[in-house]
């Protein structure tokens, strides 16, 4: 297939990759908590958060990665090319779950807690060190913070079917949409080890996921479904969406007493609305956002060129080496924030995650353009990866 | 978001922090404060003389740390509530202990004849749960069984949140738990005591901070901790008193 077939050096689009640099900075603000900046990130003000947006952006990213590489090399490579990409997720997990079995370590001696906290059993690993690692390397032990990698892990494995399918974008997402429907009716979910299911079920995620890869899909001009035009009703009910979501969140957060006055209804309506298995709530808030920063926010408009949008769309650019970095900052984070959390250590904490971040896509950026490999000699597509 | 900016002022001020001592009271900040709602059900009992109190619980409903069984908080609680009523009997039954979940409380809850009915019920979550990494919207499901239950039986019911400790912060994903806890006390019209916001305050001014405090002085911090949330749950349940009135 040639590439006047499918367009397929079209341009990034930097909207996408400010997005998805925002969301990796905000997961790693979420990932330390007691961080102050934790109360201003995007969980506090919609009924979705910055995992919602990092999933659909990963399938957006996937579409011009492996799609456009299934278009021009034929299934079989993009299958390689994922299988690859899948190792080394699963790699960066167990690094980082050997990593926080450390840090869980180091914290508890730094705190001396063996007398009020014995309720806590957080390390199973002192308990059953080998059946520990045997149930983490299944995936089936996701100690908390390390849930992403897992999700993103099984999303990617069930791209390499789906690109058989990528030709019938309605067939695809009718089988998505499907299989969310199914979990969430039936309970299905991947198992844990010792009760329940994944905290973040795949089988429900992977909606957002495949949205995401219609997405990109449609912006590099492949057969879509592709985000609905801009109409004034869908502009309308997007943010009444968003602003109901935003008024709950906030009398029920920040404004007790207006909280109080809310008819129980609405908070009981809210305790329903599960992340696990990915809410129809939570899925229409992102919708709603992706939509509106798709009709409203220029391309190239002087938000998407701003000099304070540069480093998050360089972050956006090199997601994985970012994402990675950011699961180890967090661990170093809740370190130095466990040791104090008055303000000179929140203003260090968050200003050295954020500039290790910056420094990590900046680096990685420069030895993708050094250290190339002639293979890329080949008609790329941009490189969303 | 107020919140963080007051906190944020607020600890710039203090920011060198307070030296532990017995002289810093355990104050609740009105920031703090959780909002009374009305205890018609522990005013009947209040004016017929007996106050039956049932607490549901994990670990620290047991007094672990505390110097005897008199120094945990729920037997600091009946300290402080036989004094602000004292003509009234005030008995309570303790069930729970390391490692309970609410699925327990509410099999506990569903076995009615195994208590005296209670007039008040201090459930306190979210601890074991988030540790174990239960599914949140499980323990929303059990929770809200429980409270129906509760409700059912004409008794009242406060919630209880999660003790603060540097180490759970870190370690645990507990801000989930903290959130659905938020939504199901306002969902069941309950009064939710943020113990762990008041034990976060008490750490920041140096009040009570057990993780900062040396081996051999830790006991008696403890029994002050109890006794600092005891008198602050007795305070609400005083409130919700006089606000059914």
């Amino acid at each position: 297939m040639t590439a006047n077939t499918i367009q397929t050096r079209t341009v990034r689009d930097a909207r996408a990759d400010i997005c998805r640099g925002l969301a990796l900075w905000m997961i790693v603000v979420n990932h330390t908590p007691g961080n102050w900046l934790g109360g201003l990130t995007l969980k506090n003000f919609a009924l979705s958060d910055a995992t919602e947006a990092f999933v659909m952006l990963a399938g957006y990213a996937g579409a011009f990665a492996y799609a456009g590489q299934a278009d021009r090399q034929g299934w079989a490579p993009a299958a390689a090319a994922l299988v690859r990409r899948v190792s080394k997720l699963y790699m960066a997990h167990i690094f980082l779950l050997v990593v926080f079995t450390a840090q869980v370590g180091f914290s508890a001696a730094a705190l001396d807690r063996a007398i009020y906290l014995d309720e806590l059993a957080l390390d199973p690993f002192a308990e059953q060190p080998y059946r520990t690692l045997l149930e983490a390397l299944l995936l089936r032990f996701q100690p908390a913070f390390l849930d992403i990698l897992p999700l993103y892990i099984v999303l990617l494995a069930l791209l390499i079917p789906a690109l058989l399918l990528r030709g019938r974008p309605w067939l695809l997402i009718a089988l998505s949409v499907s299989l969310w429907l199914g979990a969430r009716a039936s309970g299905l979910n991947l198992p844990r080890w010792q009760e329940g299911g994944w905290f973040f079920n795949p089988l429900g995620w992977q909606l957002l996921f495949f949205t995401g890869f219609m997405i990109g899909q449609a912006a590099r001009g492949a057969p879509s479904l592709g985000l609905p035009p801009r109409r004034p009703i869908l502009t309308v009910l997007a943010c009444t969406i968003l602003g109901a979501g935003l008024a709950v969140m906030v009398a029920l957060e920040h404004v007790p007493t207006l909280g109080e006055a809310l008819p129980p209804a609405i908070p009981d309506f809210l305790a329903t609305v599960d992340k696990t298995a990915l809410h129809p709530f939570r899925l229409l808030s992102t919708l709603s956002i992706t939509y509106l920063v798709g009709h409203y926010v220029s391309r190239e408009g002087r938000v998407t060129r701003s000099l304070l949008a540069r480093p998050f769309a360089e972050m956006g650019r090199h997601s994985l080496p970012v994402f990675c970095f950011g699961i180890l900052l967090s661990f170093v984070a809740r370190l130095m924030l466990e040791a104090a959390d008055a303000w000179p250590m929140q203003m260090a904490v968050n200003l050295f995650c954020l500039l290790a971040l910056i420094s990590v896509a900046i680096i990685a950026g420069w030895s993708r353009v050094t250290v190339r490999t002639p293979s890329s000699a080949l008609p790329t597509g941009p490189d969303a990866r | 978001m107020l919140r963080y900016f007051a906190a944020l002022a607020a600890i710039g001020l203090l920011s060198l922090p307070a030296k532990a001592g017995a002289t810093i009271a355990c104050d609740v900040p009105a920031d703090v404060q959780t909002s009374a709602r009305p205890l018609p059900g522990t005013l009947q009992a209040v004016e017929q003389k007996t106050l039956r109190v049932l607490v549901l619980g994990s670990g620290s409903v047991t007094g672990p740390g505390a110097t005897g069984p008199d120094a945990s908080w729920p037997a600091r609680l009946q300290a402080a509530l036989a004094a602000r009523f004292p003509t009234t009997t005030i008995d309570i039954a303790v069930r729970g202990g390391r490692g309970v979940t609410v699925n327990d409380h509410l099999a506990l809850l569903r076995e009615a004849s195994a208590m005296e009915a209670p007039a008040l019920v201090l459930w306190q979550a979210g601890t074991v749960e988030a540790v174990r990494g239960m599914d949140p919207d499980e323990m929303t499901e059990a929770m809200r069984q429980g409270l129906e239950r509760i409700r059912r039986r004409g008794a009242d019911v406060i919630i209880i949140d999660q003790q603060y400790s540097r180490f759970l912060r870190a370690n645990t994903n507990i801000e989930p738990y903290r959130d659905k806890l938020r939504l199901i006390a306002a969902a069941a019209a309950a009064p939710l005591f943020r113990r762990y916001d008041l034990m976060q305050h008490w750490v920041d001014t140096g009040a009570v901070d057990l993780e900062r405090t040396a081996r051999p002085d830790r006991g008696a911090a403890m029994d002050r901790l109890n006794d600092c949330i005891a008198r602050a749950l007795a305070e609400l349940i005083a409130q919700g008193v006089d606000e059914a009135r």
